[in-house]
């Protein structure tokens, strides 16, 4: 699950070289959803820096 | 600034992205240091962020790739603060080797707002969205470099991610590579029998 972003940036930067701009774009969204999910995930907790 | 220049500055800024990332193999691989789970999404950043340089050189400057590579660069800044905040009081430990004195996590952090900063600067310039003609597929041998290594790289993490943490999430404090360990378990397994 975890490499999943970079398996979707990696598509998109496949569909840019094939010149498929609007494919491109969608793999590069849909890479930035699942980092920001991946980011959810990892980093629910409260931030411990109370002094 | 004219689009040739645009597009040669974009290669530019990925070569730079495209070491940021091999960094990061040469840390994992000849210091043994495995990256984290959050270290592993900052690098999920850094791809996110150059994929607009890359948009750029692929198909010529717009405003929408720019976009691209600054949302990239704030939520890899947001992850890597958060990895800063972590470890901001007094005592609470650190991740991962140093450089110069700082943690990688740092750094990161520095490198995106560069980014950031960049990516606004080389916005201010309108003549490079100008161009009428459409941009030439050919491409010199700088910005060609600098895509297919970015490609590479981003592959790279791919089977790198898969042999840490394997299909799903990784572990807070990766030990060695989730997937070869369970591949000897299950050969040390076979042989017992």
């Amino acid at each position: 699950m975890m490499s999943l972003p970079f398996l979707l940036f990696a598509c998109g930067l496949g569909a840019a070289w094939l010149r498929q701009r609007g494919a491109a774009m969608g793999f590069w969204v849909a890479g930035l959803v699942v980092l920001l999910v991946l980011f959810r995930i990892h980093m629910g907790d409260v931030l411990n820096i109370a002094l | 600034m004219p689009g040739d220049l645009s597009r040669l500055l974009n290669a530019l800024g990925l070569i730079l992205v495209d070491t940021v990332l091999a960094l990061a193999f040469v840390d994992q691989l000849w210091f043994r240091d495995l990256p984290c789970p959050i270290c592993i999404l900052q690098r999920a950043g850094f791809t996110a962020a150059g994929f607009g340089l890359a948009l750029n050189i692929m198909f010529g400057p717009r405003p929408s790739h720019y976009g691209v590579t600054l949302l990239g660069a704030v939520t890899g800044a947001a992850i890597a603060a958060r990895q800063i905040l972590e470890y901001a009081v007094p005592g609470s430990g650190f991740y991962g080797n140093d450089i110069f004195g700082l943690h990688l996590y740092t750094w990161a952090f520095i490198a995106f707002a560069l980014m950031i900063i960049g990516s606004a600067i080389l916005l201010l310039d309108d003549r490079q969205f100008a161009r009428t003609e459409p941009w030439s597929s050919r491409l010199n041998v700088l910005p060609l470099t600098a895509f297919a290594t970015f490609l590479v790289l981003a592959a790279g993490n791919v089977i790198s991610t898969l042999l840490i943490c394997g299909g799903g999430l990784c572990p807070a404090t990766p030990a060695g590579y989730l997937i070869l360990n369970d591949n000897l378990s299950l050969t040390l397994l076979s042989d017992a029998f």
